[in-house]
């Protein structure tokens, strides 16, 4: 019964297949697509993934990503200060990131244990304030590397840091295999599914069980003798983890780290991505976060090509708008009306 | 010894010269904080530490249209201090007009110098007695002129729906696409998805870091690319390194836009804000990379280059050296301090106080 497909993935299935049949006519290069389509899967995967902990746990879709996102770049920044190059500097942002996280997700959980009913929108105003806040911090931050300072001024950070002295692509080029123009970076999808499936045996254990009972239902679960706070704490310090190294590999794979504002939409897309693979409160399968976020990525890849092609770039944008914004109304609807139904 | 004695008497008898005669006057330079235009106030920092006891350099508040009043009464009380000679404006907002207005009628001895402000052109001609700006229509020639010169074949643009919905840069694009044609080069209008229709400005880097291949392997790298953005620039530049095609400008032309995260420039506190060097260090990397002369720009940010310009041509008018209205001597001193030619243009055939500026480029 969960794992049937709703009415949302099958109009987005739709919409992809007839954008697909589009580009094979517009002589759009399918490999190209296939190339793009993998990559940027793993890319915002990760981060996409990072919500299913809090989602699992009813503290609903974290809006408040952006939190684990800048322990994330505060992890690499640090590498990157150090000089720390290549693959060591890479799982060094990793190492960096993982304490920041624990940190700020803790007192993230402070905030939202205490507004309980109302975690969503809690978590969108502590997302944005936090990136402003942050923003004060990255213009005074004591990092010393001279490729990280304004050009101008000579101190604060660079809105945007290049990393190719660094670590660029270290995991997109990570065992690449090739076969036929067709580029499959094994490195990448092994970190990936690994992930994955940690997440998949983390809801197997006794404090991933407690979780989704907790998200399932919290009279239940309290009666069970579960503790209620600290299991809705650990949720929300592993998201917001993931949610760091999220933007490791997707800086990595960008080739810069942003910073200031940068951050400031990134839980939005993720939010669509899952919402259109399925995901629900209580009942998010790491599967819903992999096809949500291919759909989504997908739809992104093709439509602005298709859009240039056919000469039509305005109705494209208008057109995936609709459809992307309109099966998230319709997840965030359908899940109302479960609830009411089972009252 | 003896010379680094007498090169220090040198030093302080000139310093005390000048300082004897900065101190007779004082000029007012008005700039946006920090916060809002890195450019315009290091500019600012940059002439007030050439000329300390000269220089008054107030910030107008960050949210400026909110603040309108607290900037007009800053920017009198500039106007109500005795020794003041001339006030300088580089702040790109329009409202602030009757400040200065009310500051002529007071004081019709001030000089009050914009570069730029932006209220209406007949107006402003008739109160300031200078009035510089960017030409950024004119780009729309000049851009693509370089990029033929550069050998280029092809010129792409990329843009999306809500900046082509501003006049001045759909315009700007009309205007590439006919000097494109005319010069023989194929024009390529691509649309990439809207930073500003919600999922902020990751989808549209991410499409311009997998289209730009696409291109250039459809057109060759005879191409020249031009996105009208600003964070389009990072990646443009960076796909330029790899890929070799040309890149005649930015959307905001300094060397400092782009190059720097692109290139992973290594710019010491010390070397910051100059830009002789940050301007070598990127022709180095572009051997490196070797994509000599792909690569182009002009090589001091305008925000950065009017606070000290406009500063020169007022202690210039007031110490009787340049005529206000000889637009020669105003130009000898743009070159001065830019390092290159720089063009001045009419606004309005009729107005003889208002231009426009085109800089010389310095290619890496």
């Amino acid at each position: 019964m969960q794992d049937r497909i709703d009415i949302p993935q099958i109009i987005i299935i739709i919409f992809v297949l007839i954008m697909m049949i589009t580009a094979w006519f517009a002589n759009i290069s399918i490999t190209y697509f296939i190339n793009d389509s993998l990559i940027r899967l793993v890319m915002n995967g990760v981060l996409v993934l990072s919500l299913i902990p809090m989602l699992n746990a009813g503290v609903g879709i974290n809006y408040g990503l952006p939190i684990g996102v800048v322990a994330g770049l505060m992890g690499m920044c640090l590498a990157v200060n150090f000089n720390i190059k290549e693959g060591l500097g890479f799982i060094l942002s990793f190492l960096f990131s993982i304490p920041i996280a624990v940190i700020f997700g803790y007192i993230y959980s402070m905030i939202l244990n205490r507004v309980k009913g109302k975690e969503e929108i809690t978590a969108t105003f502590v997302g944005f304030s936090f990136i402003y806040l942050t923003s004060l911090f990255w213009s005074i931050a004591p990092f010393n590397n001279p490729s990280m300072l304004w050009p101008i001024g000579g101190e604060g950070m660079r809105p945007t840091i290049g990393l190719k002295p660094y670590f660029e692509k270290i995991l997109n080029n990570l065992w690449v295999i090739e076969i036929q123009k067709i580029k499959i970076p094994l490195g990448m999808l092994f970190f990936y599914f690994g992930l994955c499936i940690f997440i998949k045996f983390f809801f197997k254990t006794k404090i991933g069980i407690a979780s989704i009972a907790v998200g399932e239902n919290e009279t239940f679960a309290k009666l069970s003798g579960i503790d209620i706070p600290k299991i809705r704490t650990l949720a929300i310090i592993l998201s917001t983890v993931i949610a760091a190294l999220g933007i490791c590999v997707y800086s990595q794979s960008y080739g810069f780290i942003e910073l200031y504002d940068a951050p400031l939409m990134v839980a939005f897309s993720a939010a669509s991505a899952i919402l259109m693979g399925g995901g629900k409160e209580g009942k998010t399968k790491v599967t819903h976060a992999v096809i949500g976020t291919y759909l989504f990525q997908t739809i992104y890849i093709l439509s602005a090509p298709i859009a240039n092609e056919l000469l039509l770039p305005e109705v494209a944008e208008i057109f995936r708008n609709i459809i992307t914004n309109g099966v998230i109304l319709y997840a965030i609807l359908y899940k109302n009306q479960k609830n009411s139904s089972s009252i | 010894m003896k010379k680094k004695f007498l090169g220090l008497i040198v030093f302080l008898l000139f310093f005390s010269f000048t300082n004897a005669n900065a101190e007779s006057f004082k000029i007012g330079v008005v700039t946006p904080p920090l916060s809002a235009s890195e450019d315009e106030f290091r500019g600012g920092q940059k002439v007030s530490k050439k000329y300390p006891d000269m220089i008054k350099h107030i910030t107008l508040p960050a949210n400026f249209s909110e603040e309108q009043e607290t900037a007009i009464s800053q920017i009198l009380s500039l106007g109500s201090e005795k020794d003041m000679k001339a006030i300088i404006i580089c702040a790109g907002y329009s409202g602030i007009l009757p400040a200065i207005q009310k500051i002529k009628e007071k004081r019709p001895d001030i000089l009050v110098i914009t570069a730029p402000i932006w209220d209406d052109p007949d107006m402003m001609a008739k109160y300031i007695d200078l009035c510089f700006d960017t030409d950024w229509l004119k780009r729309g020639e000049t851009i693509p002129t370089k990029a033929h010169k550069m050998g280029a074949k092809t010129f792409i643009h990329y843009s999306f729906p809500t900046h082509m919905a501003k006049e001045l840069l759909s315009k700007r694009r009309d205007m590439m696409k006919k000097t494109s044609e005319a010069l023989g080069m194929k024009f390529v209008d691509i649309s990439t998805p809207d930073p500003q229709a919600g999922s902020g400005r990751g989808p549209m880097l991410q499409f311009l870091q997998e289209d730009i291949p696409r291109e250039i392997s459809k057109y060759g790298k005879d191409t020249s690319i031009f996105g009208t953005n600003c964070p389009m620039q990072d990646v443009i530049i960076a796909k330029a390194l790899e890929l070799g095609f040309i890149v005649p400008e930015q959307c905001c032309p300094t060397p400092t836009q782009g190059f720097p995260a692109a290139m992973g420039l290594e710019i010491k506190p010390e070397d910051a804000g100059d830009f002789n060097k940050i301007n070598k260090m990127i022709e180095n990397k572009a051997k490196i990379a070797k994509v000599s002369g792909r690569l182009s720009t002009w090589p001091v940010p305008v925000g950065v280059f009017f606070p000290e310009f406009s500063v020169e041509v007022a202690k210039g008018i007031i110490d009787g050296k340049i005529d206000k209205k000889d637009i020669h001597q105003i130009s000898e001193t743009a070159k001065k301090i830019a390092g290159v030619e720089v063009y001045f243009n009419k606004m309005k055939p009729n107005l003889d106080n208002y231009y426009l500026i085109i800089m010389d480029s310095i290619y890496y």
